[in-house]
């Protein structure tokens, strides 16, 4: 298995900062190649979102530095990683919350991460960032936890409504400004020639769920150079219909 | 400036340690020196908050109005002192330990307690929100609430509540930094107002009570009896209609709901089938009856006997009855005999009935005498004088015997208002001015008072009501009182509530004008009357020397109030 990767953020139309935060990278192991994406959106309405959203990057890379070969070779690497991204995710929350009271702030940011082996993905997630397979349909693989989301699961918004509904930016939780996080797990087969896409809401809010497939298509994306092409096309397409937002997206496709 | 433990603020308050810390502020406790008093100060640091203007606009609106605020569940705010970077409140130091804790440490919290601090709580937004503008607190949590070693709870982190208020559409928040936010604190969907409160209070309360939070997975309010089937269904009816999604939908004030709270158990599924219980034997019993009645007409046809010998048949046979059952349903025959409705004996027999016995006008009864009255309005309207008669009789009946909430305590707010609506009748239609519609507008005149009283008072709005109030509460005791073929427990009823009326508001006639002697002429008066009062119960017995052991506590209550002045002299 080998994967053509490129990301690409913009701060956008109306913010000051990018408070956006991403890294990828692809390890080489006796098993194949592994590719490890966190992707995280400090947040928009609180001060320095981006100390936050970084933090929570660097953790995660530190985290796979110390732990990524051990987790792998163990037998049950599925509840491994979820134990161990579960209680990295805890300590996140309470470093940065406790920095943010040090200098009388709030902060907070969404996180998803996603480890992508020749045979099994795994994905966290918290907040509004999502994660994306695009194959013969774009289908998403993490669940928001917004409000509006939630309510649309209980069966009390449609989706139409959520969309135009003034709590759409309402998260459930965050790290950072949450007291507990309590994230949500993914597992799945990793698939050969599609993408695995992970943006944050600025990215998606002003785009057609037609338009992320036909641009992010895997026909589309043969290598980093037109991935990139694509990611910023879209972007700009998403600016130019205002979306406010910071807009990052990350593309991962696998042949 | 930021504050530093030892130093002195405002020459005044000297910083002794840090006691607590929010996203934006920081609070410590400070001691006053020269008066030894202990303080709370929070500091709101103004680079911490992004639009420290709009929050600052806000605060300076308030802040005469914050001092003014008085309550006892809120901590008073002494001082409000600016500079540069920091907003500073000097506020009463609240001992205790935040209802968070409580919970964290000890789980959900027993019913009867959550109850009794939701009355609390919806008297101090009551409070909030009787002030011009309205102050809607729009952040009820349980971490904002403090219990006190004496068992009441004080509202706390209030004033600067509105550093998270207003938040922008675009922004992404967190749930977990706003709490139980309501709908429509998001904005866009309408103003915060009295209800959001409301429905704050409500998720507080749910979340005490059950010991789940609302603001955490599963982030939902289920039916509390879902989460522990022990807990009342008339507390998870107000819960759930507190936190309902569209504010319409909910109590629309602080008051309703603590109604509700003070009566949860009377919308109790299981008081509704004692009640309903009773309420199908009476339709079994009438149903059957109707039978008979039928059967009976059957018959009189054949003897040409006309329905008005019927009704009056029925009547005297309802009268010569002893068994309450029978009775009801002899009078209810009366009222339904077609072309009946409008004759008002069977309706006064009705009331008789109800007063008899045990002298407890049931909520049973009362729902079946006020259905009946109101499905023959129209043919009793006709008879204005007779209508007018039996509304002044109804409105006594609720007056003296109505027995809502009475196991809750002292129902005699209930009694009065719910006899308001009655008297107004029995003024309205009278044909003409009698002694008896004198007497139904000082009834509704009183019972106007005590509704609207309480709220009065807290708008500051009272003065000017107690001596009309006065008038007619010595003109109810010199007629109906000293009546002495009135029966014995209106007599009383009547003592009691003038007695309680100079003891609770001896200084607030005093500042009406009501003079001393007036009030001791009154205690006098009460005094004579209950001496001469003959009882014939228990019950009627133990009223009568509760009045007559207060009589001294009431006098005192009226010299009281004069002493400062005859100082003067």
């Amino acid at each position: 298995m080998d994967y053509i990767v490129s990301a690409t953020t913009d701060i956008g139309n109306t913010k000051r900062t990018n408070q956006d935060s991403y890294h990828v990278r692809v390890y080489r192991s006796n098993a194949g190649k592994i590719v490890f994406s966190v992707l995280c959106d400090g947040m928009g309405g609180f001060d320095h979102g981006e100390i936050a959203s970084a933090y929570v990057v660097r953790s995660f890379f530190n985290w796979a530095d110390a732990r990524l070969a051990t987790v792998l070779a163990s037998d049950n690497p599925d509840s491994l990683l979820r134990s161990d991204w579960s209680r990295l995710i805890d300590h996140c929350n309470e470093a940065i919350a406790q920095f943010a009271a040090r200098g009388r702030l709030v902060m907070g940011t969404t996180l998803t991460a996603m480890l992508i082996t020749p045979q099994r993905y795994t994905i966290v997630n918290v907040g509004d960032t999502r994660a994306y397979v695009i194959a013969e349909e774009l289908r998403q693989l993490t669940y928001d936890q917004t409000v509006v989301a939630h309510e649309v699961r209980q069966g009390i918004l449609t989706p139409e409504e959520a969309k135009r509904d003034p709590r759409r930016n309402v998260l459930l939780q965050c790290i950072g400004a949450s007291e507990d996080v309590y994230p949500d797990f993914f597992f799945g087969g990793t698939r050969e020639n599609v993408v695995y896409m992970m943006c944050t809401d600025g990215f998606r809010n002003e785009l057609t769920e037609e338009e992320l497939f036909t641009y992010l298509h895997p026909n589309q994306l043969v290598s980093q150079v037109v991935s990139a092409e694509q990611e910023r096309a879209l972007i700009a397409t998403a600016k130019q219909r205002q979306e406010r937002d910071n807009i990052s997206v990350i593309t991962i496709r696998t042949f | 400036m930021a504050l530093e433990t030892g130093a002195l603020l405002d020459g005044k308050y000297r910083i002794l340690h840090e006691v607590g810390r929010g996203g934006m502020s920081i609070v410590y406790m400070a001691i006053n020196e020269k008066a030894n008093k202990t303080w709370a100060v929070k500091e709101v640091r103004k680079d911490g908050v992004l639009d420290f203007e709009a929050v600052r606009q806000g605060l300076i609106v308030e802040t005469e109005m914050l001092k003014r605020l008085r309550h006892p569940n809120l901590p008073s705010i002494i001082d409000i002192i600016e500079d540069e970077d920091t907003l500073i409140i000097v506020m009463d130091y609240i001992e205790g330990v935040p209802l968070s804790k409580v919970l964290s440490e000890y789980g959900a919290q027993p019913q009867e307690y959550v109850i009794e601090w939701g009355k609390q709580l919806c008297d101090v937004l009551s409070y909030l929100h009787s002030q011009d503008p309205p102050i809607i607190y729009r952040d009820m949590k349980p971490s904002n609430v403090m219990l006190k070693p004496d068992g009441n709870l004080a509202l706390i982190d209030f004033g600067t509540a509105r550093e998270f208020k207003e938040k922008k559409i675009e922004d992404t928040t967190c749930l977990g930094t706003i709490g139980y936010a309501a709908p429509e604190q998001f904005g866009g969907m309408g103003q915060t107002d009295a209800r959001t409160d409301i429905y704050c209070l409500g998720a507080t309360l749910y979340h005490l009570v059950t010991g789940m939070n609302p603001g955490k997975p599963p982030y939902e309010m289920k039916p509390i009896r879902t989460v522990n089937p022990r807990l009342s269904s008339g507390l998870e009816k107000i819960l759930l209609k507190c936190t309902q999604r569209d504010p319409e939908d909910r109590y629309q004030q602080c008051f309703d709901l603590r109604y509700a709270l003070e009566h949860y158990e009377k919308i109790d599924d299981r008081y509704h089938k004692k009640q309903k219980g009773r309420l199908r034997l009476f339709v079994l019993a009438l149903i059957a009856s109707l039978g008979l009645l039928l059967a009976g007409i059957w018959m009189g046809q054949s003897s040409l006997k006309l329905a008005g010998d019927y009704y009056e048949q029925q009547l005297a046979e309802a009268e010569r009855s002893t068994d309450y059952e029978k009775k009801l349903e002899l009078y209810e025959q009366c009222i339904d005999i077609p072309d009946k409705g409008g004759k008002t004996d069977a309706y006064l027999g009705m009331i008789q009935l109800f007063k008899e016995g045990d002298a407890r006008f049931t909520v049973g009864e009362a729902s079946l005498l006020d259905r009946k009255i109101k499905e023959h309005s129209k043919e009793l309207k006709k008879d204005p004088s007779a209508y007018s008669d039996l509304c002044f009789e109804v409105g006594k009946l609720y007056w003296y015997y109505y027995d809502y909430g009475s196991e809750t305590g002292d129902n005699q707010i209930v009694r009065m208002k719910s006899a308001i609506d009655w008297f107004d009748d029995a003024a309205r239609y009278a044909p003409e001015k009698t002694d008896k519609t004198t007497m139904a507008t000082v009834y509704a005149a009183i019972g106007t008072f005590y509704r609207d009283i309480a709220s009065k008072a807290i708008e500051g709005a009272d003065k000017g009501l107690y001596k009309p109030f006065f008038e007619q509460v010595k003109q109810l005791l010199e007629t109906v009182a000293s009546n002495e073929h009135e029966s014995e427990i209106v007599r009383l009823e009547l003592l009691e509530l003038s007695q309680s009326a100079l003891q609770q508001y001896a200084s607030r006639l005093y500042a009406d004008g009501v003079s001393k002697d007036a009030m001791l002429q009154l205690c006098d008066l009460i005094d004579q009357i209950s001496g001469g009062l003959v009882t014939t119960t228990q019950k009627t017995g133990e009223i009568k020397s509760g009045i007559r052991n207060r009589l001294e506590e009431t006098r005192d209550a009226i010299q009281a109030v004069f002493v400062g002045e005859e100082g003067g002299d």
